[in-house]
């Protein structure tokens, strides 16, 4: 015993030992249970292996394709919105001028929506983006001078819906993570800068943007990830899986629908395999490309 | 118009701040409007909410406070989910903080032959979308006898990919000499770790407290899955379960989902520093 | 460092070997008797007022059977989680409860395969069969046997707000068949702007109704999908005719069951709500300002009709095989849902249609003055109900065991497509034909 406590050899892997046992219990096992019961149809509990047929009949369905489609849309959209305009707003925080109180308040407030749930997030968007002409959103439609909106009821402004949730919740948080590498960047670099008669524009293209990579690489990995894998945010939103046309699917709403609403575990895996592999592919390969990899394993 | 640059220079630092100033009130002010929204929503008729929305356009005269006095002589379970989600948090939060901890010290302290592999793993982790395993997992923990556990709602988590992650990062600064000091006046290596080092990482802890805590306190989908007795509902199931139109609770929807933000609204205002190193963490130093 | 390797290895492979074999499927237990000699039973359900009407059900039956008493302990869960819940725990054979309710849409997925997870609740209901509506015992059978017993009958009628038709000179007496029905409607709508009927996007009732009275299915004999059928698309063509020219609209929230559309019925938006007969009790309940303003009716027909009208909606309780307690939470059952003085707590307590037709004779009853049902309309549901009473059919689709799946996909795709985006009734039929086949692997 007490030559096991005073061991450095061992110690590291008495150390990691929580983390290899939870890969192995709730990660490993359970990806390999996936795998195999993405070919098996499972009925009442009772298991029977059908080769590749929930791959066929995923490949041939209209709604998974949709619900891939909302999803990637989602993931982009998400990315176009909420990397430039908290970026702006961090850059216009970190400015040198205005009073660092009201920066101060506006850093709270832009963080508070952060701390709600998605479960009351989506309660309170589904109340303001109700279709009735005296809701909140078509309240500001009238005052620009459009008619009501049935928001909920059409593709693309449901979409907005959604990703007005996205934008109320992240814009906050993505711009504190800018924020905080923009102050990390030593003041020297800007001063040189403006002696080469650089403009605020040019100095935030050359200097700022190239020294907060690092953070920016690290916003869009967790970005795609939570693009690909929302479901929560429209599950609130429409009060439940099934929105109209499908306009709110997304894959891992299609995974709920299919393995728990519909019971065809077999076939929901196997749809989950594909998330994975989608997944995966696009951070891993983010991750490779913009040098994450070998930086940390160093 | 030579005039001009030097006229612009002396003026527009004030003008700019002003107009800074100003964009940044309205932007925070519409950032404060759903918030607002829900706020008025707890004085109003719950089921007069639902069936028009959330609206500018309040009529004074119908506010009243019922649903307060609901919430508090007649709000059936949801103290009860308060509770709940009050405790599971506290556990979760505790738990993977040392389990994490514990773990990132081994990343960045020793060198051993397979780190980088594990390590690697750990970013993987931090990859692979937990819904795509709720399945498979589901089905395992129910064969394992823990469904409808709070067990198995931490469990899973303990060793938490990405704040082991920041532990590990936060380790890596601090000076190897504590380490070897503590050798020499012979204490274990679990010893050092648990008596030298933790004490130093109070800042770390705080931070990852409140990410984990703000996680753990609106953890919704895989809750969802295992518990199935009602009286271990959390806040969150609890309040979407208001949301059916077979239960007429639109009272208490409304202003229990208000009631559940407050516990982190107030933290938030006491702990605002950590908060925002406990989201944003990872970012910076990654 | 190996040996530690190979233990790590162990622990995994141990790990994943008791996670691998272990498997679901408990056997029936011997009954469980209390210390008082009762016995408890468990019951989900996923409506509040059901599981009122079940804890006064319980009471009732330990009045008659002091010497076999239950202890009923019923969970309430939303409509959604509750299914769900049920269908992980017939997965894994455990967390069952003794009782459950489930509603008619889903009901198929508890009675696939050979062997259903449920019991063969044929013997309970013996007793009483007579005097129920077959069309509704029907509805929760597979192969002869009984899995489930209904609540109600959901025969279809019409609420008719007489308020607003007098404004528009409608008399609703003259509306028998659907022409009936879309030029009444065309003429309210010219007439005073607003809308008339409800086409319904995310509840599929009115389809069902006029494709049984075409005749139609929406699957073919051998139970394969066949929602382009030409009676299915006749059905859905004429409710599309009926929008186009005024007579229904689509309504806020998507049904008329739902808080955005009790708001806009109550306030005059919509004059005429084809809808199963347990909507009386949304009108007393969520719609005051129309109390005495609203008639009730028969549904109106097509020409020829096969049968009259069909039960819409319902909820099949049900007896999980597993259930230790199976043979006394059967004999409860029915009598808590098919003996006469059940139905007449399920008219009273919920004003849903009850499904023992003695209680529809029973003028007592029905007829009560003080009835708050009775109060709130201005003719009395029964009248309607006997009138129909030779003419209640059963829609076989309703049972088939791939009706949840034919059903979502019209709730979500299919009636969106025809009553929101205008889509041809015939090309979003076979768009729906074509992923159902998909779906289904048909």
């Amino acid at each position: 015993m007490k030559q096991l406590l005073y061991s450095k050899r061992l110690a590291p892997y008495l150390f990691i030992l929580p983390f290899l046992v939870t890969l192995a219990v709730f990660w490993v096992v359970p990806l390999g249970r996936s795998f195999v019961m993405s070919t098996q149809e499972v009925l009442y509990g009772q298991a029977t292996f059908i080769g590749l047929a929930n791959y066929e009949r995923l490949w041939g369905d209209r709604i998974f394709w949709q619900a891939l489609f909302n999803s990637l849309r989602y993931m982009v959209l998400t990315l176009v919105l909420l990397i430039p305009i908290p970026l702006a707003l961090a850059a216009l925080v970190n400015s040198n001028i205005g009073s660092a109180r009201i920066k101060g308040l506006f850093k709270a407030s832009m963080f508070i929506p952060a701390l709600t749930s998605v479960v009351v997030a989506g309660i309170v968007f589904r109340l303001m983006f109700a279709e009735s002409d005296s809701a909140m959103m078509n309240q500001v439609m009238e005052f620009f001078g459009f008619g009501p909106v049935r928001w909920l009821r059409d593709d693309l402004t449901g979409l907005v819906a959604l990703l007005a949730i996205a934008l109320w919740r992240w814009t906050g948080v993505n711009m504190m993570y800018f924020l905080a590498g923009m102050q990390a960047i030593p003041t020297e670099y800007y001063e040189a800068a403006s002696i080469d008669g650089a403009n605020k524009f040019r100095q935030f293209i050359h200097i700022t943007i190239p020294n907060i990579k690092p953070t920016i690489v690290y916003v869009v990995t967790i970005s795609v990830y939570g693009g690909l894998s929302m479901f929560l945010e429209s599950f609130m939103l429409y009060a439940g899986n099934n929105s109209p046309n499908n306009q709110g699917l997304t894959v891992v709403g299609y995974l709920y629908r299919k393995g728990i609403e519909e019971n065809d575990l077999g076939f929901a895996s196997a749809v989950g395999v594909v998330l994975l592999v989608v997944v995966m592919t696009l951070n891993i390969g983010y991750l490779a490309a913009s040098g994450t990899f070998k930086k940390e394993a160093a | 118009m030579a005039a001009q640059p030097t006229a612009r220079r002396s003026i527009t630092p004030s003008a700019a701040a002003w107009i800074q100033g100003a964009f940044l009130v309205v932007i925070a002010l519409i950032s404060l409007v759903p918030l607002l929204a829900i706020f008025v929503g707890t004085f109003q008729d719950g089921n007069e909410v639902i069936r028009r929305g959330m609206t500018f356009d309040v009529d004074l005269g119908t506010l009243s406070l019922d649903n307060y006095v609901l919430l508090f002589t007649d709000s059936g379970p949801y103290f009860r989910w308060f509770a709940n989600t009050l405790l599971l948090t506290i556990a979760q939060v505790a738990g993977t903080l040392l389990v994490s901890s514990f773990v990132a010290y081994g990343f960045a302290m020793y060198e051993f032959r397979t780190k980088t592999l594990w390590f690697i793993m750990v970013l993987l982790v931090m990859t692979v979308p937990f819904e795509m395993l709720m399945l498979p997992l589901y089905v395992q923990v129910n064969d394992m006898g823990l469904a409808d556990t709070y067990a198995v709602i931490v469990l899973p988590f303990l060793a938490a990919a990405v704040t082991i992650f920041f532990f590990r990062q936060y380790f890596l600064g601090i000076p190897k000499e504590i380490i070897e000091a503590g050798r020499v006046d012979g204490v274990s290596e679990f010893g050092i770790f648990f008596r030298l080092v933790l004490p130093i990482t109070k800042p770390a802890m705080a931070a990852m407290a409140i990410l984990n805590g703000m996680l753990c306190w609106n953890n919704f989908l895989w809750p969802l899955l295992v518990l199935r007795s009602p009286e271990k509902f959390t806040l969150p199931i609890g309040l979407n379960t208001l949301l059916t139109p077979y239960g007429n609770n639109y009272e208490l929807l409304i202003i229990g989902a208000f009631f559940s933000l407050i516990p982190v609204l107030i933290l938030f205002l006491a702990f605002q520093r950590f908060f925002i190193e406990g989201i944003t963490a990872g970012a910076v130093k990654g | 460092m190996t040996r530690l390797r190979t233990t790590v290895s162990a622990l995994v492979a141990a790990v994943a070997v008791t996670v691998l074999t272990a498997c679901g499927g408990g056997q029936p237990e011997a009954p469980v008797k209390n210390a008082d000699g009762s016995t408890t039973l468990n019951m989900w359900t996923f409506a509040d007022v059901h599981a009122a009407y079940y804890e006064e059900m319980a009471e009732r039956w330990n009045e008659a059977n002091p010497d076999n008493e239950i202890q009923l302990e019923v969970t309430v869960y939303p409509y959604d989680d509750m299914h769900n819940k049920l269908q992980l725990a017939v997965n894994s054979g455990e967390g069952l409860p003794d009782v459950v309710d489930i509603e008619v849409n889903k009901f198929a997925n508890f009675v696939k395969g050979e062997n259903p997870p449920l019991v063969d609740l044929t013997e309970a209901a013996a007793p009483y069969k007579d005097d129920v509506v077959q069309a509704r015992l029907d509805l929760y059978s597979k192969d002869g046997k009984i899995y489930g017993f209904p609540t109600h009958v959901g025969a279809f009628t019409t609420f008719y707000n007489t308020e607003a038709l007098e404004g528009a000179g409608i008399d609703y007496t003259t509306i028998k068949t659907w022409d009936d029905f879309k030029e009444a409607g065309t003429k309210y709508n010219k007439e005073t702007g607003k809308a008339f009927g409800v086409a319904s996007t995310s509840v599929m009732f009115l389809e069902p109704l006029i494709a049984a009275q075409l005749g139609g299915e929406f699957f073919d004999a051998d139970g394969n999908v066949q929602v382009n059928s030409p009676e299915v698309a006749e059905t859905l063509s004429m409710v599309q005719d009926m929008q186009d020219a005024g007579a229904v609209s689509t309504i806020p929230g998507g049904s008329p069951d739902s808080e955005e559309a009790f708001g806009a019925i109550n306030d005059g938006d919509y004059a005429a709500i084809v809808y199963p007969a347990w909507y009386t009790s949304r009108f007393v309940d969520y719609m005051p300002d129309l109390a005495g303003k609203v008639a009730i009716a028969p549904a109106p027909v097509t020409d020829d009709a096969v049968v009259q009208t069909i039960g819409g909606g319902g909820t099949g309780a049900a007896v999980p095989a597993v259930s230790p307690n199976k043979d006394l939470a059967a004999e409860w059952l029915a009598f808590a849902k098919l003996s006469p003085e059940a139905n007449v707590a399920v008219w009273e307590v919920l004003g849903f249609d009850p499904v023992n037709m003695a209680v529809w004779e029973d003028e007592d009853v029905t007829k009560n003055p003080d009835n708050k049902f009775n109060k709130y309309f201005q003719t009395n549901l029964f009248d309607v109900l006997n009138e129909v009473k030779g003419g209640i059919g059963h829609f076989e689709s309703f049972s088939d065991p791939n009706w949840p799946t034919v059903d979502d996909t019209f709730r979500t795709v299919t009636l969106n497509e025809i009553y929101e985006n205008g889509t041809p009734a015939q090309e979003a039929l076979d768009q729906a034909q074509a992923d159902l086949q998909n779906q289904l692997g048909q």
